[in-house]
């Protein structure tokens, strides 16, 4: 039988869903979880799985870093192995123009206490040995060692099992059908197995928010994206580092088994509910993995698969409070929700909970679109 | 280990050439694959797992992941469907990358063909030829050096209708086959196809990465006759070089005549266990038991009776507890079951063998057909995953149809029917075909015939169930 209240009902039980649900059912909060299918089986499950502290803006850049400093942790306080390994991120430096971004970015890393660094090719090669600075086309790199990389799935499970530890209920394959709104406030959630009675309603739904918002009457800019991503046999262990280009929109990195894993846009690439991977992302991948790493052309891909990057027009997530007493967004993460999961939902847990927020969300609400806007440079993949 | 005298079969070895095992210099036959080589010259143990466990081969049709080695510096080449070549590079348990790669730059060839046979077993050759005798043109693709599947190592005679090759050996049949698909079909061996794309219309990508070529082919309709795979049981030691699929060992004792040991132990009582237990007699082998966890003997009486005749016991309501041997198989721990299926205590017998083959069934091989978006279900009657289809063979994504074992676990002759009806309703809806009604009808008929009997109840119900499955979907289309 499915519960019929709830102090706060998540929609999507994405890593965001099932983080936030941790964080509210450790103070306390009575959380239903709601999926249409089940944990990690958007977005999250299809990730390349890299966090980076490495942004461009500063804001961007702490809450990326207070993140890292709780997936630390996680695993411990989860009880829950994450596959949580800190190889660094390394990013490709392609010409003068790139290395005065990087210059400046690295001088504001720094100045919140990162440990980034520029690299020259000679270095480029010592971290990454099969690397090739030539075909890159790359004159050196910024390298953050504390950049990393978790296991998607165990991070989802890991905080979900926590979460249903501390009391919070999951209802997967759950269709939400209404929002129930009156006087401006939230009344209930219709879903297809049954109506939840509750005050607060957080629409973590990935691809599908927009859907989710108009139910309440909220219009997203959010664009469904499809983006595509491919995994090779494995072999042996040769490096820790995730290697991106925000030229060449490339990314890839090493898996625990020893597969290498990465995306690339692809020629084809879509907005709007299109699932089907396509042959021109596999020619293009495989084209660039071999400029970037000769070697891997003798080995064969596995698998190729296809997720949704859930897009806002500044390419940042929109988090809070909306005009409707109780509706709070968790969405618009154009790519990066897995890396800054453990953050955005410490500070939406605060947000619900009525606490001092350890650090302002104002500029990621709603409202922002209203203004001029402002686009995120270190995008990838 | 290489069989010199065979009742049946003559072993034509081609010319005699050397390739190195882990440096060190051996001889094999040209026509041979790495993995019968080295079984010819007493290798079992091919590799070894990350964890330190010794790998041998199983399926023997590039199906499991168990033969992977290292060849000529590439790594993770099926060796069991890779031709050995005369100084050929082969090694077991390297995973580094190779400081200098073999890698060339593949050639490319686009193909736009009316129909494309993914599979050329039994029903794949049906239906190349089929589609041939309709004037439609075809391509046959295969990731094995030869044609005719599992047919190639059948050795006993069939039964069923005269049509299909009653009361002939598959070995016969499949030359039959594959003399008249290869004057009529185009045919691609040694290619692997690697992934299907819609891209408005049907697009596979093929790969021969023995020579590097890259097919890019535009086909009109596509017929997926991709066969099964063996399936495993679970038992301690079953990952032991020397335990393998009983494909696995008729690929070894009937394609390359090389034994796949001395003595061995035959899990299952199908008619897969049984005939491959007289094979093995045949082929000069010990086989020192048949088990069956079930009460009866699951095969035909005529072959059960065969092997009894031969002196081999057969164990029912017995299963494999254990295989056990240092880095291959030394022996076998089978125990006996109550009716609970339960293992009853102080029941163990230890049977000396230097290898087992588990004959416990197959499973459909769908993975491809799935990426063209068909609708996939789980019907265990039909042997696990399979593409719902229509009587034509056609699944719920138009164009796409599927034929033989990859449809539903039954046998060669109704697989070369499925890949007749497939190719001849693909055909017709391609261009008319003379006298379509009064051809169709009388495959059917003929599957009809083939099914009848208490043998045919199973695929008959499984049959039933995947048409009852596409007929809702296809409703619910809206057609």
């Amino acid at each position: 039988m499915m519960k019929n209240n709830a102090d706060v009902v998540i929609i999507g039980a994405g890593i965001n869903g099932c983080a936030l649900a941790y964080e509210l059912s450790k103070r306390g909060k009575d959380v239903i979880v709601l999926d249409r299918r089940h944990i990690a089986a958007g977005a999250t499950g299809r990730c390349g799985a890299g966090i980076r502290q490495q942004w461009s803006t500063k804001e961007n850049a702490i809450l990326a870093k207070k993140s890292v400093e709780i997936f630390e942790n996680l695993s411990n306080e989860l009880n829950y192995d994450i596959g949580f390994r800190q190889g660094g991120y390394l990013i490709a430096i392609h010409d003068e123009n790139d290395m005065q971004q990087a210059k400046k970015n690295v001088e504001m890393q720094k100045s919140i206490g990162l440990d980034v660094r520029i690299i020259d090719a000679d270095e480029i090669k010592e971290i990454v040995p099969i690397l090739e600075p030539k075909g890159m086309e790359a004159i050196g790199a910024t390298f953050c060692p504390t950049d990393g990389h978790a296991d998607p799935f165990k991070t989802a499970y890991g905080y979900a099992m926590a979460a249903i530890k501390q009391g919070a209920r999951f209802y997967k394959f759950t269709e939400v059908k209404k929002i129930r709104v009156k006087d401006n406030e939230i009344k209930s959630v219709v879903t297809d197995r049954g109506e939840i009675k509750t005050g607060v309603v957080v629409n973590a739904a990935g691809a599908w928010s927009k859907q989710v918002a108009k139910m309440a009457g909220i219009e997203l800019p959010n664009k469904p994206v499809r983006k595509e991503a491919l995994v090779t046999e494995p072999i042996k262990r040769i490096f820790d580092a995730m290697v991106i280009s925000f030229r060449h929109g490339i990314y890839f990195s090493q898996m625990e088994e020893g597969q290498i894993l990465g995306g690339i846009p692809s020629p084809e690439e879509k907005t709007g509910y299109h699932t089907e991977p396509t042959f021109s992302f596999l020619q293009r991948m495989a084209y660039m993995l071999g400029k970037y790493a000769p070697v891997l052309k003798s080995i064969n891909v596995m698998r190729q698969w296809t997720g949704y990057y859930d897009v806002t027009p500044d390419a940042l997530p929109i988090l809070g409070k909306t005009s409707i007493e109780g509706f709070i967004q968790c969405n618009g993460f154009s790519g990066h929700g897995f890396m800054i999961s453990p953050m955005v939902a410490r500070l939406l847990a605060q947000l619900i909970n009525d606490e001092k927020l350890d650090l302002p969300i104002e500029r990621l609400s709603i409202n922002r679109f209203k203004g001029k806007v402002f686009k995120e440079k270190s995008v990838v993949g | 280990m290489r069989i010199e005298e065979h009742p049946i079969l003559k072993f034509e070895r081609e010319r005699k050439i050397n390739f190195y095992f882990n440096g060190i210099k051996m001889e094999a036959y040209e026509g041979e694959t790495i993995a019968s080589a080295l079984h010819a010259n007493g290798i079992k143990v091919l590799s070894h797992s990350r964890k330190g466990r010794a790998r041998g081969f199983f399926c023997g049709i590039g199906k499991c992941s168990s033969c992977l080695m290292t060849v000529n510096g590439t790594p993770n080449v099926r060796t069991c469907i890779t031709m050995v070549k005369d100084g050929m590079i082969v090694e077991g348990d390297k995973y580094d990358l190779p400081e200098s790669f073999p890698y060339r730059k593949p050639i490319k060839e686009k193909i736009d063909v009316s129909m494309a046979i993914v599979g050329a077993g039994p029903a794949g050759l049906a239906a190349a030829i089929e589609s041939a005798e309709n004037g439609i043109d075809a391509i046959l693709i295969d990731e094995n050096p030869r044609l005719g599947g599992q047919l190639i190592k059948q050795t006993h005679k069939f039964f069923g209708s005269s049509r299909e090759g009653a009361g002939k050996r598959g070995i016969e049949i499949a030359k039959e086959l594959e003399e008249e698909a290869t004057k009529k079909a185009k045919i691609l061996l040694n290619t692997s196809v690697i992934g299907y794309y819609d891209k408005g219309y049907h697009f596979l990508v093929a790969a021969n990465q023995m020579d590097g070529i890259l097919y890019e082919i535009k086909a009109k309709k596509i017929i997926f006759s991709t066969g099964a795979q063996e399936n495993m049981l679970v038992f301690e030691g079953n990952d032991l070089p020397g335990v393998y699929g009983a494909g696995g060992v008729q690929t070894l004792t009937n394609v390359y005549g090389v034994k796949p040991g001395n003595s061995g132990v035959i899990i299952g009582a199908g008619n897969v266990g049984l005939i491959l237990s007289y094979q093995l007699l045949q082929a000069g082998v010990d086989v020192k038991a048949i088990v069956e966890a079930m009460p009866k003997i699951g095969g035909y009486f005529v072959h059960a009776a065969k092997v009894r005749r031969n002196g081999v016991p057969i164990y029912t309501r017995h299963t494999i507890k254990e295989a056990y041997g240092k880095d291959r198989v030394e022996g076998a721990k089978i125990v006996a079951l109550d009716e609970k299926w339960n293992t009853i205590e102080g029941s163990e017998k230890d049977i000396k063998c230097d290898f087992i083959a588990v004959s416990v069934g197959l499973t459909p091989s769908t993975r491809l057909v799935q990426q063209t978006g068909a609708k996939i279900k789980f019907i265990s009657a039909a042997g696990g995953w399979v593409a719902l289809h229509n009587e034509y063979m056609e699944t719920t994504k138009d164009g796409i149809y599927v034929a033989g074992d990859a449809s539903n676990i039954e046998e060669a002759s109704t697989a070369i029917i499925e890949g007749k009806i497939a190719s001849l309703h693909a055909s017709n809806s391609l261009k008319k075909v003379h006298g379509y009604d009064k051809k169709m009808k009388e495959y059917m008929k003929r599957l009809e015939e083939l099914r009848s009997g208490i043998f045919g109840e199973r695929a008959k119900f499984a049959k039933n169930k995947i048409y009852e499955e596409y007929y809702e979907i296809r409703e619910n289309r809206r057609y």
